[in-house]
C-alpha cells in the first residue's frame, strides 16, 4: 500500500502577531509542519506498520520548506517530493490543488492523505479539490481510519455535523485528516539521523507543465487584500470571593445587566 | 450580477438556523444589488420546508428530492448541487459553514471552475467582486479575501448574521434527480450518534462548555447538571474530548465547531487560541477558572476566579430556583 501524504509548511500560529497598514508581521519567522498534515503523516505511518507499505510526503513551497519535509522523514516517511515555488504569496488552495494534481497524475499511489484544513488559513479546500481533479472517491474530516487488506477497502470514520459517519472507500482514494485522529509522534534522534539519508526529489513547476504566473493570476481565483484586527470584546468584570458570594453576584449580573436568563 | 443561490441545510426536519442567517443576509444583499434570491433544498421530502423558507423571501426554491439525502454522502450532494448550479447559473452560491458544506465546497468549486471562500465571518458584493473577511492564524486576525470569478462559493460561520424575516412567495422548481449509488467507490456504512447529539451545539442559545479543569466523572456530572438546569447544549475543549469524558462531536474551536450563543460558560477551560477561535463570538461569556491569569479571562464578560467544584453546585441550585419559578 502506497500512501502519498500532502504536507504544508505553515507559520507558527502561536507566535505574537501584529498588523500594520493591512500587512501581517509575526514576531518569529519560525515555520512548522502544519498540525493537520502531521496527523495525516502519523496515520499513514500507523497503517503501514500494521499492513506494510510505504509513505511518501509531497510538499509545495519555497526552498526553506525542505526542513518540513525532513521533519516528516524523521517521523518515518520513506521519501519526499518537494515541488519548489519560491513565492507562494499569490497562491490559494485552488493553486495548490492544481499543482498537487499535476504531480499525482504522474505518480503512483493507493491512498492520498491531506489535512482537513491547514493551521494558518483554515481553508479546508485542497483535499476536496484534489480529489475532484483526480476523480477519486474521498471523505473529509476523518477521525479514524482502518484498512482491510483483503478487499483493498479503507474505512473512514468522519466527524459529521452530529455524530460520526463510517464511509468505506475503495482505493485509490483520498482522505482529509483531523488532528483529533491521533497524536503525531515526535521524531527520535535515530529518525532524525536517518532522515538525512532519505531521498527528496526536487521538482520545478515547469517539470509539471505549470507556470507560476498562470497559477497566481488565473488558477488562484481568490486574492488576499490584507489583514485586519478581529473586533475586540468589551472588557469584562472579574469577580473574586467565596463561592456563595460569586454565585449571587453572577446570577444578579446575568439577570439584570446582561439579561440573558 | 444576477442570482444568489443559497444552500439550505436541514437537520431533524428543520432548517438549520445558520442557513436562515445566510438567507436573511442574502435577501438584503440581493435587494441591494438587484439580484434574484434562490434557494436549494436537498432532502427526502424537500417540499416540507417551503413555508418556512418563504418567511425569508426567496424568489425561487429548487427542490431536489431523493432518499439518499437522509444521510450525507458527498458524491450525491455534489452531483445534485452541480445540477442546480447549472440550471440556475448563480453569481454567488452561499452555504452555512456546516461540516457537510465544508466537505463538498472544494470539490464543487473545482468542478465548476469557481472560486471558493470558506468559513467567512462576513461578505459583500462590490462592483462585481465578492469581498469577504475570514478568520485566519487560529482566528487571531481577519484576512480580507476577494474574488471576481464568474461563480463564487462562500460558506458563512454560524452567528455571523442576524435572522430577519422577509415574507414572500417563492416559485418552486422540482429538480429531476436520479442517482445511481451502485457505481460509487464510497459507501456510507453507518452513522454513529452519541448522546450529546440531541441538542445542536452550533445552533444553541446557551452553551455550557467543559475543560480539563473538570477532571473526572464528578466534574462531568456538575457540568451536566448546570446544562440541564439551563436547557443548554454541552460543549467541550479538546482536552476533554481527547480524554473521552465527552464525545468528539462536542468539541468547540479551530478543529471543532464554531458556536455563537447568547450565553457561553467556559468551565475549567484555559482559553487557548484554538479554543477561543470557536467561541469568541458568543454574546455573554462566563468563565470559571481557579487561575486568575488564565487567558480565558481576557474574553470573559464575567470571570469567576475560583474552584469550579465549589462554585457549580450553588450556581446550579440558584439557577434552578429562578428557572423553576
Ligand atoms: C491545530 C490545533 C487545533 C486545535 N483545536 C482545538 C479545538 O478545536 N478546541 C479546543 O478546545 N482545543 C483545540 N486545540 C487544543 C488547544 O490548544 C488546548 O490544548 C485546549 O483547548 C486546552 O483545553 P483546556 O482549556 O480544557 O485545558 P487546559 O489548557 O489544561 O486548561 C485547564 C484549565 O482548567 C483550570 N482548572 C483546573 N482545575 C480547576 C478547578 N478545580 N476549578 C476551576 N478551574 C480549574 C486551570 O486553571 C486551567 O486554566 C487545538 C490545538 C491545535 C494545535
Ligand atoms: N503547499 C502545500 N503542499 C502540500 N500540501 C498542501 C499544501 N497546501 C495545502 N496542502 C494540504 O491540504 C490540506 C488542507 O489545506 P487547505 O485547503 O489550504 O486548508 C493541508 O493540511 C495539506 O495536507
Amino acid at each position: 500500500m502506497k500512501f502519498s501524504v500532502c504536507i504544508k509548511q505553515v507559520p507558527d500560529v502561536s507566535a505574537p502577531i501584529s498588523i500594520k497598514d493591512g500587512t501581517l508581521t509575526q514576531d518569529s519567522d519560525r515555520m512548522v509542519l502544519d498540525a493537520y498534515s502531521a496527523s495525516a503523516v502519523e496515520e499513514a505511518l500507523v497503517l503501514i506498520d500494521k499492513h506494510g507499505g510505504e509513505v511518501q510526503v509531497v510538499l509545495v513551497g519555497p526552498e526553506k520548506a525542505k526542513e518540513t519535509i525532513r521533519k516528516a522523514l524523521a517521523m518515518g516517511a520513506a521519501s519526499g517530493v518537494h515541488i519548489v515555488v519560491d513565492d507562494v504569496s499569490g497562491l490559494d488552495s485552488g493553486a495548490y490543488a492544481e499543482i498537487l494534481a499535476a504531480w499525482h497524475k504522474k505518480s503512483d499511489y493507493d491512498i492520498i492523505l491531506t489535512g482537513k484544513q491547514s493551521q494558518d488559513t483554515d481553508a479546508g479546500l485542497t483535499g476536496g479539490m484534489l480529489a475532484w481533479k483526480l476523480e477519486l472517491p474521498y471523505a473529509a474530516n476523518a477521525v479514524g481510519l482502518t484498512y482491510d487488506n483483503e478487499g483493498g477497502k479503507l474505512t473512514v470514520t468522519r466527524q459529521g455535523d452530529s455524530g460520526q459517519e463510517m464511509i468505506e472507500l475503495t482505493s485509490p482514494c483520498l482522505v482529509t485528516c483531523s488532528n483529533d485522529m491521533n497524536e503525531p509522534r515526535i521524531p527520535s534522534l535515530k529518525g532524525i539521523m536517518q532522515s538525512k539519508r532519505k531521498k527528496v526529489e526536487t521538482l520545478q513547476l515547469g517539470d509539471l507543465g505549470l507556470d507560476p504566473d498562470t497559477l497566481s493570476s488565473k488558477t488562484s481565483k481568490t486574492k488576499g487584500q490584507g489583514y485586519k484586527e478581529v473586533p475586540g470584546r468589551e472588557p469584562g468584570k472579574k469577580l473574586e470571593g467565596d463561592p456563595e458570594e460569586l454565585v449571587t453576584e453572577l446570577v444578579g449580573l446575568l439577570e439584570n445587566e446582561a439579561k440573558v436568563l | 450580477m444576477s442570482k444568489i443561490l443559497v444552500h439550505i441545510a436541514t437537520s431533524e426536519g428543520k432548517i438549520k438556523r445558520s442557513s436562515l442567517e445566510v438567507m436573511s443576509y442574502c435577501k438584503t444583499l440581493a435587494d441591494k444589488n438587484s439580484m434574484t434570491l434562490e434557494a436549494v433544498v436537498l432532502d427526502p421530502d424537500p417540499a416540507k420546508y417551503t413555508d418556512q423558507l418563504n418567511t425569508y423571501g426567496p424568489d425561487k426554491v429548487y427542490q431536489v428530492k431523493h432518499p439518499i439525502f437522509k444521510n450525507h454522502l458527498n458524491a450525491a450532494v455534489i452531483e445534485a448541487l452541480s445540477k442546480v448550479i447549472d440550471q440556475s447559473g448563480p453569481r454567488l452560491c452561499a452555504f452555512a459553514s456546516t461540516e457537510s458544506a465544508k466537505e463538498v465546497i472544494g470539490a464543487l468549486a473545482a468542478r465548476h471552475d469557481a472560486a471558493a471562500i470558506p468559513d467567512v465571518a462576513g461578505f459583500t458584493i462590490n462592483n462585481g467582486s465578492v469581498d469577504a473577511e475570514r478568520p485566519v492564524m487560529a482566528a487571531k486576525v481577519l484576512s480580507k479575501t476577494s474574488s471576481s470569478s464568474e461563480l463564487v462559493l462562500v460558506s458563512v460561520r454560524s452567528g455571523s448574521y442576524d435572522l430577519a424575516e422577509n415574507p414572500g412567495n417563492a416559485e418552486t422548481v422540482a429538480v429531476d434527480f436520479d442517482f445511481d449509488e451502485s457505481g460509487l467507490r464510497a459507501v456510507l456504512k453507518e452513522v454513529l450518534s452519541s448522546a450529546g447529539d440531541k441538542v445542536d451545539l452550533s445552533e444553541a442559545e446557551v452553551v455550557v462548555a467543559a475543560g480539563r479543569g473538570i477532571k473526572d466523572e464528578n466534574g462531568r456530572k456538575l457540568v451536566e447538571e448546570l446544562a440541564e438546569t439551563l436547557g443548554a447544549a454541552i460543549g467541550a475543549s479538546r482536552a476533554v474530548t481527547e480524554s473521552g469524558l465527552f464525545p468528539a462531536t462536542l468539541q468547540i474551536g479551530q478543529t471543532g465547531k464554531v458556536v455563537s450563543p447568547q450565553l457561553y460558560f467556559a468551565i475549567g477551560i484555559s482559553g487557548a487560541i484554538q479554543h477561543v477561535a470557536g467561541m469568541a463570538n458568543s454574546k455573554v461569556i462566563v468563565a470559571i477558572n481557579k487561575d486568575p491569569d488564565a487567558p480565558i479571562f481576557q474574553y470573559a464578560t464575567y470571570g469567576l476566579v475560583g474552584d469550579l467544584f465549589k462554585i457549580l453546585p450553588p450556581l446550579t441550585e440558584e439557577l434552578r430556583k429562578i428557572k423553576g419559578a
